[in-house]
């Protein structure tokens, strides 16, 4: 069933899945997606909920995968569509905008107090 | 070798409950890579950090992807997505296809309304009857008894013979009994302000019943000992079904009530839970029986409690014991002798153990007819099959395998299932009132409850019957070759494998239907024997009144007897009206010993003795066959009184003299000059040989008994059952105290008497009917399809030659073989079979020649009618338009 990509506004997993694809580029398997965003983050992360994602994601046309390896069980290789493309752009633009004046310097401070 | 390392390998090394809690999550198309990759990393992680680490680590990992994976399953399910990555791999998801399955078999069950009707309704028959049969037998053959002792009591035998002064005197010496109690029937009547008297059905026992039964009360408690002795409080225990009707809902108010029962008033100091029944569903009451102990009259059925550690299967040791004590005390003689052969009998035995049998054989009937139905839409499947060889061979050839294919037929089947359950469920419905009543079970019948679960075991048959339905569409897919069929779809052949299958259905059909038709052909001539017996009563028009005296004395009950019997004399439309003690066919009841002066080898003989108004024997078209009847005369007490005997006393004891005249004693302590001989009647079961009986006028002997038997012949011609209710209101007039117990007629009476077989036969008869034609249906179709199959066939002989008739003929044969076949399978079964019907059989043989003779010959010509349809349109075939049309 081939669905139209679906443009409504990323979830924070989400996002930190798509960009993940995007640094791993080449590399982006399930596990190597979820290594990165653990490396990232901090914090680890359950590999059904980054293959949940990416499935998801993939459903939407924000990624697209295909098969590749010989030896062994065959590994779905992610990589972002242009849809997907978009959305990441879309998203920061977004955050940028939410972000506009105000002081990170600020902020650390408050959090302090 | 490598598959075995690896899985040694991956056993040994990652945890096993998570992986197994991972493979049963993960997608099977994604299965392999997430499993080697976790493997791989905890691989890692135990060379760094240490195997205690990785397994914790292991073991979040699998958890906290539970979730997600089941969401992901989910996702996948619903929206049938599948990445195109796993286009080519196993798996994938199941709705969606099944989905599509359901929708094509839709399309495909509406383009082929016949095909789609006949089967859900062949089906729905089938699963409904199975459903309505099981829900009304559910009481008899499933649920448990509702006491906490029913694995450890046992009913005593010579059941209704015991009297109170064999009882209070074991009372304390039943060994091996932890207690025994005494129970005989106590139907009460119920009298409410000025309303009429009511009949509340129950029974009357000592105080151990309940104890023995292991029966606690709902509320208040149930009779105990010292209850039952005389001068006690008069208290009486209430179901709780009576307590809700007379309390209007309020239970517990009950408690204290004071309740008018046989006009004496008895204290309600129990209400029983919801369910109790002893000793059937119709017993809504249980007063104490007072225990006299110089009452010789038997009445009494016993049941007793094993006690801690004896086994009540297993008590012949104590019985003899018990024997032993009673043979000391009491002189017993003839066939009332209860020290020979005593047993007990485990309480769900005694009382559902009659009935199972029936209920078994009803079931066991409509099992197979559900099977003959399953058989018939195999049939006409695989009909379908064929027909659809062609696209199956163009889907196969595009890729689809014969699992894909199997896949389809089996929604297939289950979407006729479902839809024969939801009909079935409604004939379930429609018919269990019907069934309730139709089954011997008594009140059994009347306490069964439609529920749900009828629903539900009408869903699990269909779904059942469905499987087994698309096992034989199932085989021929498997064995049938593809190219073959788009050869023989362009070419228009002849197919020859599948019908031998089709052909082995229809016959085994057949013999499923001659197993029905000969069970039922068996009870159709025993019960023909039955009614064969000759009763020596005239049954036809005579209407019955059973009626509970009051507390009358024996003379005012009699007295009332008679003014109720110059009542009725005066109805119209009444011949002649007479009161009993009791009347035929209705159980042994009363008898006494014998002695004839001047005979002193004549002893230890006993009699049944029936006490009668003056018209008593006419009235039951009873026929004095020597000396004379009673008259008014007659009725005098005196040191003599006179007595009517039967033939088989006079056979026995006047043979080669004339009675009339001769002098008895014996019972009542007077002398009794024989007036005459009656004709041997059934005065106790039906099949009994005839018993040594005497007759007394009513007022010259007591009526010793609280009841009268009161029956009214009317004019011939005239249906006896239209006088009961004016007769009914006669009986109120003349005696107020008396309360009506039961109003039928002796023909019903009859009717019982012939008992479980009449009632199953009529059942039986019914279902075997439905197998007839479900049998002709399916004959029809294999042959239909045969002679359809074989079109061309016929049309090139028919222009070679052949005459239509020979067309007919041969098609014909066909179709009785198949029939002949099956009917000689089904002979051997049932020669097996038949032993279940033993008990019910009277008269004839289980192996019995005739029945199977008749069955088989209705099943011949059955077959051959269903074939003659088909064989007819193949004998008309004009092989120009065939040869033409291919």
């Amino acid at each position: 069933m081939k669905l139209p990509p679906d443009l409504s506004p990323l979830g924070v997993l989400e996002e930190q899945v798509l960009v993940a694809v995007l640094r791993t580029r080449g590399e982006a398997y399930g596990m190597n997606v979820r290594r990165e965003i653990e490396n990232v983050t901090g914090r680890e992360l359950a590999i059904g909920a980054v293959y949940a994602t990416l499935d998801r994601l993939e459903a939407k046309g924000l990624v697209r995968s295909k098969r590749v390896g010989a030896e062994g069980p065959t590994r779905r290789l992610f990589e972002l569509t242009a849809s997907g493309a978009r959305a990441l752009t879309e998203t920061n633009t977004m955050r940028e905008k939410l972000w506009e004046g105000i002081s990170v310097r600020v902020l650390t401070a408050l959090g302090r107090a | 070798m490598e598959f075995l390392f690896r899985v040694f390998y991956f056993v040994e090394m990652t945890p096993i409950l998570p992986t197994i809690l991972l493979k049963a999550l993960v997608p099977r198309a994604e299965r392999d890579e997430i499993l080697a990759d976790l493997t791989a990393e905890y691989a890692a992680r135990a060379a760094a950090d240490g195997r205690a680490a990785a397994k914790k680590w292991f073991w979040r990992q699998a958890l906290r992807s539970a979730l997600p994976l089941l969401g992901w399953s989910g996702r996948r399910e619903v929206t049938g997505y599948i990445p195109p990555a796993n286009a080519y791999r196993p798996g994938g998801p199941m709705l969606p296809i099944f989905l599509s399955d359901a929708r094509y078999a839709l399309r495909r069950l509406r383009y082929r309304p016949a095909y789609a009707i006949l089967s859900v309704l062949t089906l729905a028959l089938g699963v409904g009857g199975t459903a309505a049969i099981f829900g009304t037998a559910r009481p008899v053959l499933l649920d448990a008894l509702p006491y906490a002792n029913a694995d450890r009591a046992g009913m005593f035998w010579m059941d209704g013979a015991w009297n109170e002064e064999e009882f209070s005197y074991l009372r304390d010496k039943f060994d091996g009994f932890a207690r025994v109690a005494g129970w005989r029937p106590g139907d009460v009547t119920l009298k409410q302000g000025d309303a009429p008297l009511r009949l509340i059905p129950g029974i009357a026992a000592t105080g151990e019943l309940f104890d023995v039964l292991g029966a606690p009360a709902f509320v208040g408690r149930t009779l105990q000992v010292g209850d039952d002795l005389i001068g006690a409080p008069p208290v009486a225990v209430v179901s709780y079904g009576l307590a809700a009707e007379l309390g209007g809902g309020n239970v517990p108010s009950m408690l204290g009530k004071r309740l008018t029962l046989n006009g004496m008033e008895r204290t309600v100091v129990g209400v029983m839970p919801k369910g109790f029944w002893f000793p059937t569903p119709a017993a809504r009451i249980w007063t104490p029986q007072e225990i006299h102990p110089d009452r010789r009259n038997g009445y009494l059925t016993l049941v007793g409690l094993a006690k801690p550690g004896a086994d009540i299967r297993h008590m012949g040791p104590y019985l003899a014991r018990i024997v032993q004590t009673m043979a000391a005390r009491f002189h017993y003689a003839g066939q009332w002798d209860k020290t020979r052969n005593p047993t007990v009998t485990p309480l769900r035995e005694n009382l559902l153990g009659s009935m199972r049998p029936a209920v078994l054989a009803t079931l066991a009937a409509m099992a197979l007819i559900l099977l003959i139905a399953c058989v018939n839409v195999a049939t006409l499947m695989l009909g379908q099959i064929e027909g659809r060889s062609s696209e199956m061979a163009v889907r196969t050839a595009l890729g689809a395998t014969r699992t894909r294919l199997t896949q389809q037929l089996i929604v297939e089947a289950l979407l006729l299932g479902i839809s024969a359950a939801i009909v079935g469920g409604g004939l379930a419905a429609a018919g269990f009132g019907l069934l309730a009543h139709a089954l011997p079970i008594g009140a059994w019948g009347e306490s069964a409850q439609f529920d749900w679960t009828l629903f539900a075991v009408a869903l699990v048959a269909a779904i059942g019957a469905s499987l087994l339905i698309v096992l034989a569409p199932t085989v021929v897919l498997w064995r049938g070759d593809v190219h073959g069929a788009i050869s023989r779809a362009r070419t228009g052949g002849i197919v020859g494998r599948g019908s031998r299958l089709e052909h082995g259905m229809v016959v085994t059909e057949v013999a499923l239907a001659m197993l029905i038709a000969s069970g039922s052909g068996l009870l159709v001539r025993s019960v023909m024997n039955l009614y064969a017996v000759n009763p020596g009563v005239d049954t036809g028009s005579v209407a019955v009144i059973d009626a509970l005296a009051g507390n009358g004395t024996p003379v005012e009950t009699r007295q009332s007897v008679e003014a109720i019997v110059a009542e009725l004399s005066q109805l119209p439309g009444v011949t002649r009206a007479a009161g009993a003690m009791k009347i035929p066919l209705t159980g042994r009841g009363n008898s006494m010993g014998l002695l004839i002066p001047d005979r002193p080898d004549i002893k230890d003989v006993t009699t049944y003795f029936r006490v009668g108004t003056v018209d008593y024997l006419p009235t039951m078209g009873v026929r004095i066959t020597t000396g004379r009847n009673f008259m008014t005369a007659d009725k005098v007490q005196g040191p003599e009184v006179a007595v009517i005997i039967n033939e088989a006393m006079a056979r026995r004891f006047f043979a080669k003299q004339d009675p009339i005249g001769k002098l008895l004693e014996g019972g009542w302590g007077v002398k009794e000059r024989i007036i005459g001989v009656a004709q041997d009647v059934a005065e106790g079961q039906l099949t009994d040989a005839p018993s040594l009986t005497r007759y007394y006028l009513a007022g010259t002997v007591p009526w010793i008994v609280p009841s009268a038997t009161l029956v009214v012949r009317t004019n011939a011609g005239r249906d006896p059952a239209a006088i009961l209710e004016s007769a009914r209101k006669a009986l109120q007039r003349a005696a107020p105290s008396f309360a009506v117990s039961r109003t039928t007629t002796m023909a019903r009476i009859l009717d019982d008497a012939v008992g479980p077989a009449r009632q199953i036969m009529a059942l039986l008869s019914l279902l075997a009917g439905l197998a007839l034609v479900l049998g002709a249906i399916g004959i029809y179709g294999v042959i239909a399809h045969f002679a359809s199959r074989r079109k061309r066939d016929w049309a090139i002989r028919v222009a070679l030659g052949l005459s239509g008739g020979q067309v007919v003929a041969q098609v014909m044969k066909q179709g009785v073989l198949l029939a002949a076949l099956g009917i000689l399978f089904g002979i051997a079964g049932t020669l097996v079979l038949s032993r279940l019907l033993t008990t019910l059989l009277y008269g004839v043989s289980a192996v019995d020649p005739i029945a199977f003779a008749a069955a088989s010959l209705v099943l011949l010509a059955i077959g051959a009618g269903a074939a003659f349809v088909p064989a007819r349109r193949a004998g008309m075939t004009d092989p120009a338009l065939v040869l033409r049309e291919q």
